[in-house]
C-alpha cells in the first residue's frame, strides 16, 4: 500500500516525529555543551578583569591560573562602601591593592559593559576594559580597541575627595555609544563613590 | 564528474548567489565592515546551506508538500542554533564578534532558495556540491566586500594595520563612508558591474 503523502493524518504524524527529534537533538547538544560554554564566559570575564587592571598578555588559556595569581579577593560592597554579605556592588581586588570594579550600560542597539582598574590611590584610573553586545563594527564597536580603551590610564577621578566626570574622546559616527561608555562610567563610579573617597584617604 | 564539478563552480561565476541572483543582500551589509567576521559568515553560511541541502535532499521524497516550507526552516534552524552553540563552545571569541548576525543566517534567502530549487529536486550527493557551491559563491563576495571596506574604512586588514602611518601623517584619512552599510552596497553594485561588462551573456536585452 503507498502511502498518501498528502493525507492530513500523514502530514500530522510527519510534522510530531520531525519535531520530537530536533527537540531531543538541541536539548542533548545544549545539555552538552553547557560546561564548556559557562567555563568561555567565566574565562572571559576574567581575562576583562585581568587585563583591566593592566597584566599583559592575559588569553584563554592561562587566564584562570593567572586569575588564582593575582585576584587576592573579590567582595560585595554595600552603598556606603564596606564589605558586606548583602552588597550589591561588586569589588575584585588585583594583588592586595588594584580594585576593580564592573560597569553595565547601554549603548546605541544593546547593553555594553566593562570593568574599571583603580589604582591603591583611589583616585587614578589604572586601565578600562569595554565590552559590548551589538554596536556597529568600525563604528561603536571600537570601544573594544587598545586605541579607545588605552586613553583611560592615568585619569583622575577624584579631586579634593569629591567625583571628578571622566573626560574622553568619543568616537567619530559612534555618538550613542560613546554617549553610553560615558553615562555607564558616570554611574557606575557615583555608586562606588562611597568607597572610593574611603580608600582615598587611607592613601593619604 | 564535470557535471559534479560545474555545481561547484559556477555559483562562484555566472549564478553567483549575490552578484547574479541577488540573495543574501541583507548580510552582505551586515558583517562586511570587517573582513573577519565575514570570512567566519561566509564559513558558516556555506555549511549550513550544505548541509541543510543534504538532508533536504535525503527527505525529500517523504516531505509533505503542504508543510515543505516549515519543515525546510525547522532543519535550518536546527542548523543554525547547533552552530551557534558549538561556536559559542569552542570558538567563544569569534562567536561573539558574529553576535546576532550567526541567528539571521535562518534568514539568509540563498538557504531556502537553493532547498527550493535544487535540493527537493536533486540526490543528496549532488545537493551537497550545490550547497557547497552556493556558500562559497557568498562567501567569495562577502571576502571581497569586506577586503575594500575594511581597508579603505579602517585601514587594517583582519585587524591588521596595512595602511602605513606615515600616510596619515602625509594627510591621509580614512574614509569613513566605508564603514556604514550603503557603502556595500555600492561596491556589490561595482561587482555586479565589472561581471556584466566582462560577460556580455549575462546582459538582458531590453529591446524587445
Amino acid at each position: 500500500m503507498k502511502k498518501d503523502v498528502n493525507s492530513n493524518r500523514y502530514i500530522f504524524l510527519y510534522a510530531s516525529i520531525l519535531i520530537i527529534i530536533v527537540a531531543v537533538l538541541l536539548t542533548v547538544t545544549a545539555l552538552w555543551l553547557q560546561p564548556f560554554q559557562d567555563r568561555n564566559k567565566k574565562n572571559e570575564k576574567r581575562i576583562s578583569i585581568l587585563t583591566a587592571a593592566g597584566i599583559p598578555n592575559v588569553d584563554a588559556k592561562n587566564a584562570p591560573l593567572l586569575f588564582e595569581k593575582h585576584c587576592t579577593g573579590s567582595f560585595l560592597l554595600d552603598e556606603s562602601g564596606n564589605i558586606s554579605d548583602d552588597g550589591t556592588l561588586p569589588l575584585f581586588v588585583i594583588d592586595r591593592q588594584i580594585s576593580v570594579i564592573p560597569m553595565q550600560g547601554n549603548g546605541l542597539w544593546g547593553p555594553i559593559w566593562g570593568y574599571l582598574a583603580i589604582a591603591a590611590d583611589g583616585k587614578t584610573i589604572l586601565g578600562a576594559n569595554f565590552d559590548h553586545k551589538s554596536e556597529t563594527p568600525g563604528l561603536g564597536g571600537e570601544i573594544t580597541t587598545e586605541k579607545f580603551k588605552g586613553q583611560f590610564s592615568g585619569k583622575q577621578i577624584l579631586e579634593n575627595g569629591k567625583l571628578v566626570p571622566v573626560q574622553f574622546d568619543a568616537i567619530t559616527g559612534a555618538t550613542k555609544t560613546s554617549n553610553g561608555v560615558k553615562e555607564m562610567i558616570d554611574n557606575t563610579l557615583e555608586k562606588y563613590s562611597a568607597y572610593l573617597s574611603k580608600i582615598a584617604k587611607r592613601g593619604e | 564528474m564535470a557535471n559534479l564539478k560545474k555545481l561547484i563552480i559556477e555559483p562562484l561565476r555566472k549564478t553567483n548567489p549575490v552578484t547574479v541572483l541577488v540573495l543574501g543582500i541583507c548580510s552582505c551589509l551586515a558583517v562586511t565592515a570587517q573582513l573577519k567576521p565575514a570570512l567566519v559568515m561566509g564559513l558558516s553560511v556555506t555549511v549550513v546551506t550544505a548541509l541543510s541541502n543534504f538532508i533536504i535532499s535525503l527527505l525529500r521524497k517523504g516531505i509533505p508538500n503542504r508543510i515543505r516550507i516549515i519543515v525546510q526552516l525547522v532543519v535550518v534552524a536546527t542548523l543554525v542554533i547547533l552552530i551557534d552553540q558549538f561556536l559559542k563552545a569552542f570558538a567563544y571569541d569569534v562567536s561573539k564578534q558574529l553576535s546576532v548576525y550567526v541567528g539571521l543566517i535562518i534568514t539568509n534567502c540563498i538557504i531556502m532558495g537553493r532547498l527550493e530549487a535544487f535540493a527537493l529536486s536533486h540526490g543528496p550527493g549532488e545537493s551537497f556540491l550545490d550547497g557547497l557551491g552556493n556558500g562559497l559563491g557568498y562567501s567569495l563576495i562577502l571576502v571581497i566586500v569586506a577586503f575594500f571596506r575594511e581597508l579603505f574604512g579602517s585601514g587594517t586588514l583582519l585587524g591588521y594595520q596595512v595602511i602605513p602611518q606615515s600616510f596619515y601623517e602625509a594627510g591621509y584619512q580614512n574614509n569613513g563612508l566605508m564603514i556604514l552599510p550603503p557603502m556595500a552596497l555600492i561596491v556589490v553594485g561595482v561587482i555586479i558591474w565589472i561581471q556584466r561588462t566582462r560577460n556580455p551573456e549575462m546582459q538582458e536585452n531590453n529591446q524587445n
